[in-house]
């Protein structure tokens, strides 16, 4: 029935329809031994039940049957089928197949399916627990790698504060390079090399560390009882791991903290190492070999086991790196106790590292000693501004100490601000006496100076012409014309009241009389005997004091007369004055300028007289009852009458200068003037101020209101024992002359 | 004044000295002289004891610059030419004498003028006195009186034959003043040695005769 029904089909449809047919027959022939068999079966009587569907169920179970079990042919005998399938459509009533041959052929290709499905299976579970792994152990590394990272930037930051610190020592101040470190800090590259600079000591020292801490390790698993190989397997699957990511220095880094994890941790950590261990163990076995069906069930449970394991061990690991800074301490005193070479070794390193540190060290002293010293010469510095001041100070203090000597030279002590009306100053120096000068005169209007020499002439000088002469290129002030008469050294000098006259009073014991030339003649023209316009003699010595008073002169002479003189009487002398015997030889003379014929004489006995220039008598005697003791000491060398007060001045050979009254004959003031004896007097027209010239060299300027010393000063030098002979002012022009025993006259403005 | 403060001798001429006391005072060495114009102390010293010891006053201490001493010497010579001065003053005028001659050979021409010029024999007299007055106390030339600058010291070679044609003049023009003068300073006599002696002027220039002391070199003789 079953054939027939095929053959029918067959025979309905196309050959390959027919075929299919077959194939259906023999499935529900061979349904007693399999359930799938059986459920085509079942499915066939099903449609049995009902004539159309059931064929349509056949018809479809047996393409799908069919399809499978063609290609099984053609894999297996393809030949047969081809030539069956020919044969078979070519004679249609003929079988070529017997239904046990073909029920083999199935039933051999499900046994090669099904085994190769619970291979496929296994290697499934063995990928899954290796990636299992392989994530732990990546996640073990990407702790490492953020420690490390976190590593390097505390020692990238502990260098740019050593660098900071070392140019803050070197420069002083460094803001500038600071802001110049942060961006190349910034830089990536420079940010590298920075790392890697400071990375290669800790690499050493981790390397050491590294090896010290296999080394116990090793120790600790043989004493668990683990071989080596199962140590040397576990490390070369750690470094082909790293060798992958290409980073040697985290090869080396992570090696070492690995050791270091291990040693540290103890007997705690060893348990999930082992495991690990015995995880890698498992699986690599696995590999290895190919197990039964039912083995293989056995294994894969265990793999899913040991890759949790696995990753717990993989947890401690990042458990452990959280205290790698105790594990490093923990390293340094297990190094301590093991007296070992490496010790020594590492001793001697940081033994190195300390000389480095200490070098460093003597560098930062050194750099600090540059500063101590640059503070130093600052400081210096400031010293030397003190002593600067300290200078002024001793020079403010000096002339405070020049200001109180005149001061107390002047007043006996007192001291006392005198208001300066004028400081003078050096402007010209009469070079061309051969010998001393003995006196010196100015005009009364114009600026022309006379001055008498012991070279035996006087000369004219004109102070606002200065003349280049023809044998000197430099601006001298020469005399305009020289007065040649006196046949021995000219003591002094007299100047009449028109300035048109002048007299000179000489060591010969003539008075000569000279009529000026014009200030502006040729100093080379002729000869013109008419300057010299008469001798006035009488004197049988020498003439010491001359003075003038409208048309008169009195002088004074060494052989102890007085006379009076008129130069334009037939005949001059008009009186001699002659003082008792006991008195001595007159030695200056004065016109008493308050009183009209009076004049006041000097004595060398130290007294001094007025006499009435009519009556020819003693009006005052000028005398100190108090020092009438030593009278050598009180040699009077000049004496000058106050323009405008009853008061007559006295310069003494013992170094005073006194004030009389003229109308008591009283002293009225003595102060000590010079260091050597006073030779010379003037007061100005005004009265207000006196000049006295010394034989100390020195000039000095005096207030009479207050009787102080108001400025000194040194002109000239000394011949012999003499210095200053005269000083003089002029009347109506601001100019001071002194004359020296140098041969000098000078003259200040 | 002659006088002795205490053990220190004071060499000043005070007022009211008497001219016969004028730098009476006794010697000093010159080696205690302290003073920056100790060379002309010291000649004036040695001319005040003795003026006609010629060949003391022109000896030359040891030690001293030969320069300083020429020039000090030279000053003291127109310094005491002064007082011949003022004795030609009386006598000679423009007007006899109207040209500087000694001799009727030579006519001297005044140098102290832009252009020499020919002046009478008593202008001639002032003007050289006058103008080695300002050479001599240039502060260019001789700004020292302690050492000279050896380009000075040919100046005073020119200043020596200048000052000799007033003695030469006197000698042979105002013969009496001359005579006078001499006697009592012996200062042609004293100047002729210090010409010769430093090479200062040549032998022929030299036509003041000085035979007529006893001091007359044999050699010389009366042109």
């Amino acid at each position: 029935m079953g054939t027939n029904s095929g053959a029918t089909a067959g025979i309905n449809n196309k050959p390959v329809g027919g075929a299919t047919g077959a194939g259906v027959l023999v499935g529900g022939g061979v349904g007693g031994a399999n359930s799938s068999i059986g459920g085509v079966l079942s499915n066939s009587l099903g449609g049995g039940g009902s004539g159309g569907l059931s064929i349509s169920g056949l018809n479809a179970g047996g393409q799908n049957a069919n399809v499978g079990g063609m290609g099984n042919v053609g894999g297996d005998d393809g030949g047969n089928g081809m030539v069956g399938g020919g044969v078979n459509n070519q004679q249609a009533t003929t079988p070529q197949y017997t239904i046990p041959g073909i029920l083999h052929f199935i039933q051999h290709e499900w046994s090669r399916f099904e085994l190769e499905r619970s291979q496929w299976d296994v290697d499934r579970a063995e990928l899954q627990a290796r990636i299992a792994m392989l994530l732990g152990e990546r996640k073990c590394l990407e702790s490492l790698k953020s420690d490390l990272t976190r590593r390097i930037k505390m020692l990238e930051y502990a260098l740019r504060q050593e660098r900071a610190k070392f140019y803050r020592l070197k420069y002083g101040t460094d803001p500038p390079q600071l802001n110049e470190f942060k961006p190349s800090n910034e830089d990536a590259g420079l940010a590298g090399e920075v790392a890697t600079d400071s990375e290669v000591p800790y690499s050493s020292v981790s390397n050491t560390t590294w090896r010290q801490g296999r080394q116990m390790l090793r120790q600790y698993l043989a004493e668990i009882g683990y071989t080596d190989n199962i140590i040397d397997v576990r490390s070369n699957r750690v470094r082909s791991i790293l060798g992958l990511n290409n980073n040697a220095e985290h090869d080396g880094s992570g090696g070492g903290l690995g050791g270091g994890l291990g040693g540290g941790t103890g007997g705690e950590n060893l348990s999930p190492n082992i495991n690990g261990n015995e995880s890698n163990k498992r699986a690599s076995e696995t590999e290895g070999r190919h197990t039964p069906a039912k083995k293989v069930q056995q294994s894969i449970d265990e793999i899913i086991v040991d890759t949790e394991a696995a990753v717990m061990a993989n947890f401690e690991f990042l458990g452990a790196t959280e205290m790698s800074d105790d594990d490093e301490i923990s390293d340094d005193l297990e190094m301590v106790a093991t007296d070992n070479d490496d010790t020594d070794v590492k001793l001697a390193k940081r033994a190195k590292s300390g000389k480095d540190m200490l070098t460093e060290d003597l560098e930062a002293d050194v750099g600090e000693q540059l500063l101590n010293d640059m503070n130093l010469m600052t400081e210096e510095v400031d010293g030397s501004l003190g002593l600067g001041e300290l200078a002024q100070l001793t020079v403010n203090n000096e002339s405070d100490g020049a200001y109180d000597a005149n001061s107390k030279d002047g007043t006996g002590g007192s001291a006392g601000g005198a208001g300066y009306r004028k400081t003078w100053n050096a402007k010209y120096t009469l070079r061309s006496h051969f010998d001393g000068v003995r006196s010196l005169i100015f005009h009364p209007e114009e600026p022309v100076l006379i001055t008498a020499s012991e070279d035996h002439t006087l000369k004219l000088w004109n102070l606002q012409k200065t003349v280049q002469a023809k044998k000197s290129a430099s601006l001298d002030v020469e005399p305009l014309y020289t007065f040649r008469a006196h046949t021995g050294p000219v003591l002094c000098l007299g100047m009449s009241s028109s300035g048109e006259t002048c007299y000179s009073g000489g060591l010969d014991g003539n008075i000569e009389c000279w009529q000026l030339p014009s200030p502006n003649i040729d100093p080379y023209d002729c000869y013109d005997p008419n300057v010299h316009s008469g001798t006035l003699e009488g004197h049988t010595d020498a003439v010491w004091g001359l003075t003038t008073m409208q048309s008169n002169i009195v002088s004074c002479s060494a052989d102890g007369t007085v006379k009076l003189w008129s130069p334009y009487n037939k005949e001059p002398l008009l009186r001699t004055y002659t003082a008792s015997e006991a008195e001595g030889v007159p030695s200056s003379v004065d016109f008493v300028r308050n009183e009209v014929d009076h004049i006041v004489v000097a004595y060398n006995s130290a007294h001094c007289i007025v006499y009435d220039t009519e009556t020819g008598k003693q009006v005052v005697r000028l005398e100190a009852a108090q020092e009438m003791s030593g009278n050598t000491g009180k040699f009077i060398n000049k004496v000058v009458s106050h323009p405008t007060l009853p008061i007559t001045i006295t310069a003494h050979e013992d170094r005073h200068i006194r004030f009389w009254d003229n109308t008591s004959g009283t002293l009225v003031h003595s102060m000590v003037a010079h260091l050597e004896p006073v030779t010379s007097l003037a007061v100005d027209a005004h009265g207000l101020y006196l000049l006295s010239g010394s034989h100390d060299c020195s000039i000095r300027l005096w207030n009479l209101d207050n009787k102080t010393c108001v400025q000194e000063i040194t002109a000239h030098r000394k011949k012999f024992d003499e210095s200053i002979f005269d000083v003089a002012f002029h009347a109506t022009k601001p100019y001071i002359a002194s004359a020296g025993a140098d041969g000098l006259a000078k003259v200040f403005v | 004044m002659k006088m002795a403060d205490g053990s220190t001798i004071l060499r000043r001429n005070r007022p009211g000295t008497k001219s016969k006391d004028f730098c009476r005072w006794p010697d000093e060495p010159l080696e205690e002289m302290d003073s920056t114009l100790a060379v002309q102390q010291y000649i004036q010293q040695l001319i005040k004891r003795d003026p006609s010891n010629v060949e003391l006053i022109l000896t030359m201490p040891e030690a001293q610059d030969e320069g300083v001493w020429k020039y000090e010497h030279l000053r003291q010579f127109c310094m005491e030419l002064n007082g011949l001065a003022v004795r030609l003053q009386k006598e000679c005028s423009p007007s006899t004498c109207t040209q500087m001659t000694a001799t009727d050979q030579w006519i001297f021409l005044c140098a102290a003028h832009k252009t020499p010029k020919e002046c009478p024999a008593i202008d001639y007299t002032r003007h050289t006195l006058d103008g080695a007055a300002c050479l001599l106390n240039s502060n260019k030339y001789f700004p020292s009186r302690v050492s000279i600058k050896e380009s000075s010291v040919t100046k005073l070679g020119s200043v020596c034959r200048r000052v000799y044609r007033i003695f030469s003049h006197a000698y042979f023009h105002h013969r009496r003043i001359f005579d006078e003068f001499e006697a009592e300073t012996y200062l042609c006599h004293r100047f002729t040695h210090f010409v010769t002696k430093y090479n200062l002027m040549s032998k022929e220039n030299l036509i003041v005769p000085i035979n007529v002391g006893e001091n007359a070199a044999p050699g010389e003789s009366e042109a």
